[in-house]
């Protein structure tokens, strides 16, 4: 395993009374992929908002338990949100592109965060982050069209274009494949294992192929617990538990 | 035992009765339609039937000799200018007699009181007319006005009519040698208020209710934004911000003399502000608006998709970015319809000016907010409170031109919402 990128230590995640993540703790690597299954509602996006705080935005949500990122407690006072999902990027289930241009959505983030100095460096990270979402191609000639013109596969890979544009160090997905067809599934996948050699990619699936296909290590969640975490090969041959046998071989979930 | 019906037969048999439904409900919803739109079309065709003489003013073109006489340049602005206008139009008719002041005065009430003083600023601004004949169109009074556009029904009796025999013959000659004429009465829209109905128009007021509404859109609009992105998007859902938001919704639904109430206590007794300004009364109008524009604001901010939120939260943009590089640009349409609506509503409201005082009887424009003023609805209210028959069909053409404005604005605002509307 390589060198833990995220620990995560004794998570509890309340929204007001109810309780979503109990007690969860769990090291995730750098420069891997780690994928979240798990049956609807047991807390995996609500898990992976804890990785860039996401879930400050949540009035009622509380979150306890001890989170580092590099070693750095994320939760702690002097650590600006801000700064953090700078690090920290994320890639939604459902595409979400500004109503703007493809440049334009793409520079959103390297602007705001002021990484260039100048236009033609921005022209650089635009078109290498649209060349690594494997959109590149499809978006050279149009690149001052509104991103919401793009189909929704497009729309995804421009999502994720966008998240890399700030060069982040660990990038979120909440499944982010839910809303594609198979090949522009596939075209994710590759671009997962491509990520993967830079980043520490986290991703939520419903898919046990995906799952299978793109990541390194899985977790396994039900009802707000963690119920199993270690190798993809070893959860979904010899899961060690009787939950994760039974989900992971499409028994329930 | 009866046979038990099939799903089908089931389903067929509720099918007649949804249908009923259906067809009341279309009924009652055109039949509503229809008696709000004929309201309308009953409201707008009196004032235009009504308004429609208004729209245009009898009057009479002669040929004034300056008579030196009468008129010295040394002694300008003086000189006996409505003598001058009175020989002019003397000279149309036949058998006029100038010769005893009875005489004099029937022939000089033909012509509008502003006559001479509109001859008088000719003369005033270019001296050397004086010696000259010059062409002069100006409006008739207000009872040859009527008789022109046949208002006055010369089969009455002669006891019971505004204009006897002779003076109609007199204005007959005028007619007849071609003296009368009716163009379009710009002057209803360029003219100051007056007491003759012939000569008021509405700059004045016109002016007021620009300075008025001016002023309550500056103040207004961006307090209205700024309250409701503070409260939608960053105060905390608390006691206190359930209590000023209940408050906004209760401001909005206070009756418009309440602030023309306060507005007299805060902005004229302890202030000292003028009274019947413009800026006085742009600043009750704002308090007015700015719930109106407060809920519009928030209703457009709430309708952004969470999903763009969510994506500039994600990238690590701060809540400011948030707000104002992405939530408010969308909001925007929704925010600039509202605006408008409440400053249409402004724009029309009469209680709040009536208290501050934009009612006084002014004869020049304001030009600048803190000058005495009226607004369009006051003066439709002064207007429509004045003995003279002329200002009745001024009264229906005044409220036609408010009306104009209105639509002019709401149409506006229906045209922004196109324009920006966005499919995300
Ligand atoms: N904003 C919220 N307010 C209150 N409860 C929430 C909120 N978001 C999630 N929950 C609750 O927390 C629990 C976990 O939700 P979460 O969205 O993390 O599930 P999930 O594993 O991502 O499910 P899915 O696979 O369907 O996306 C659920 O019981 C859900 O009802
Ligand atoms: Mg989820």
């Amino acid at each position: 395993m390589n060198p833990t990128k995220i620990s995560a230590c004794n998570v509890n995640v309340f929204y007001g009374a109810s309780q979503a993540i109990k007690d969860v703790s769990l090291e995730l690597a750098d420069k891997s992929v780690t994928a979240f299954i798990g049956p609807s509602g047991c807390g995996k996006s609500t898990f992976l908002r804890c990785l860039n705080r996401m879930n400050d935005t949540i009035d009622i949500c509380r979150v306890t338990g001890d989170i580092r990122l590099d070693g750095q407690d994320i939760n702690a006072a002097s650590v600006d949100p801000v700064q953090l999902r700078a690090q920290v990027g994320m890639v939604f289930q459902k595409p979400n592109p500004f109503p703007k241009s493809i440049y334009d959505n793409v520079a959103y983030g390297p602007r705001i965060h002021g990484l260039t100095q100048n236009r033609t460096e921005l022209d650089e990270i635009v078109e290498s982050s649209l060349r690594a979402a494997a959109l590149w191609d499809e978006v050279k000639d149009r690149l001052r069209q509104p991103g919401t013109g793009l189909s929704g596969g497009q729309q995804q890979r421009l999502c994720i274009a966008r998240a890399i544009a700030t060069r982040p160090e660990v990038i979120l997905m909440d499944e982010p494949c839910s809303a594609l067809d198979p090949i522009a599934t596939a075209q994710i996948d590759d671009l997962i294992h491509q990520m993967a050699q830079d980043f520490c990619v986290i991703i939520v699936t419903h898919s046990m192929s995906q799952a299978r296909r793109v990541s390194d290590r899985t977790a396994y969640f039900h009802m707000g617990n963690m119920v199993e975490y270690g190798e993809t090969e070893q959860i979904f041959i010899n899961p060690r538990e009787k939950l994760t046998e039974t989900y992971v071989s499409g028994r329930i979930g | 035992m009866t046979p038990s019906r099939t799903p089908m037969q089931q389903v067929q048999a509720s099918l007649a009765r949804r249908r009923r439904k259906q067809i009341t409900l279309q009924v009652l919803g055109i039949g509503a339609i229809s008696a709000a739109i004929l309201m309308l079309g009953l409201l707008l065709t009196t004032l235009t039937l009504s308004g429609r003489h208004a729209l245009t003013q009898t009057h009479l073109t002669v040929q004034v000799f300056i008579d030196p006489a009468e008129i010295r340049a040394d002694r300008l602005p003086r000189g006996g200018f409505d003598d001058v206008v009175t020989a002019a139009i003397a000279a149309l008719i036949p058998g006029a007699d100038l010769s005893n002041r009875e005489g004099r005065r029937e022939v000089s009430a033909i012509s509008s009181n502003g006559a001479q003083f509109l001859l008088r600023d000719l003369v005033v601004a270019n001296p050397a007319l004086i010696g000259q004949t010059i062409a002069l169109r100006f409006p008739v009074s207000d009872p040859y006005d009527q008789l022109f556009k046949g208002l006055i029904d010369r089969a009455t009796p002669e006891a019971n009519r505004r204009l006897n025999d002779a003076q109609i013959a007199r204005f007959d000659a005028l007619v007849a040698a071609g003296a009368v004429s009716t163009p379009l009465n710009w002057g209803l829209l360029f003219n100051a208020d007056s007491r003759f109905p012939e000569l008021a128009g509405l700059r004045g007021a016109l002016m007021g209710s620009f300075w008025a509404l001016l002023t309550c859109f500056v103040i207004a609009f961006p307090l209205g934004i700024g309250a409701a992105i503070w409260l939608e998007e960053f105060a905390p859902r608390n006691r206190i911000s359930d209590l000023i938001e209940v408050n906004i919704n209760n401001l909005a639904a206070v009756p418009s003399v309440v602030f023309g109430l306060l507005a007299l206590a805060v902005f004229i007794g302890w202030f000292g502000l003028p009274r019947s300004a413009p800026f006085v009364g742009g600043l009750t109008l704002a308090l007015m608006t700015l719930p109106t524009i407060i809920i519009a604001t928030r209703a457009a901010l709430k309708a952004v998709p969470p999903s763009i939120r969510e994506a500039a939260l994600g990238l690590g943009a701060s809540r400011q970015q948030v707000v104002f590089g992405h939530v408010l640009p969308l909001a925007m349409p929704g925010i600039l319809t509202g605006t408008i609506i409440g400053l249409a509503q402004a724009l029309g409201e009469t209680a709040p000016l009536l208290l501050i005082g934009m009612n006084a009887f002014l004869t020049s424009a304001a030009t600048s907010p803190f000058d005495a003023s009226t607004a369009l609805p006051t003066q439709i209210f002064l207007w429509a409170d004045s003995p003279e028959r002329g200002f009745v069909s001024r009264t229906s053409a005044a409220i036609l031109v408010l009306l104009t404005f209105l639509i002019v604005m709401n149409a506006l605002a229906i045209a922004l919402r196109k324009r920006f509307e966005r499919k995300w």
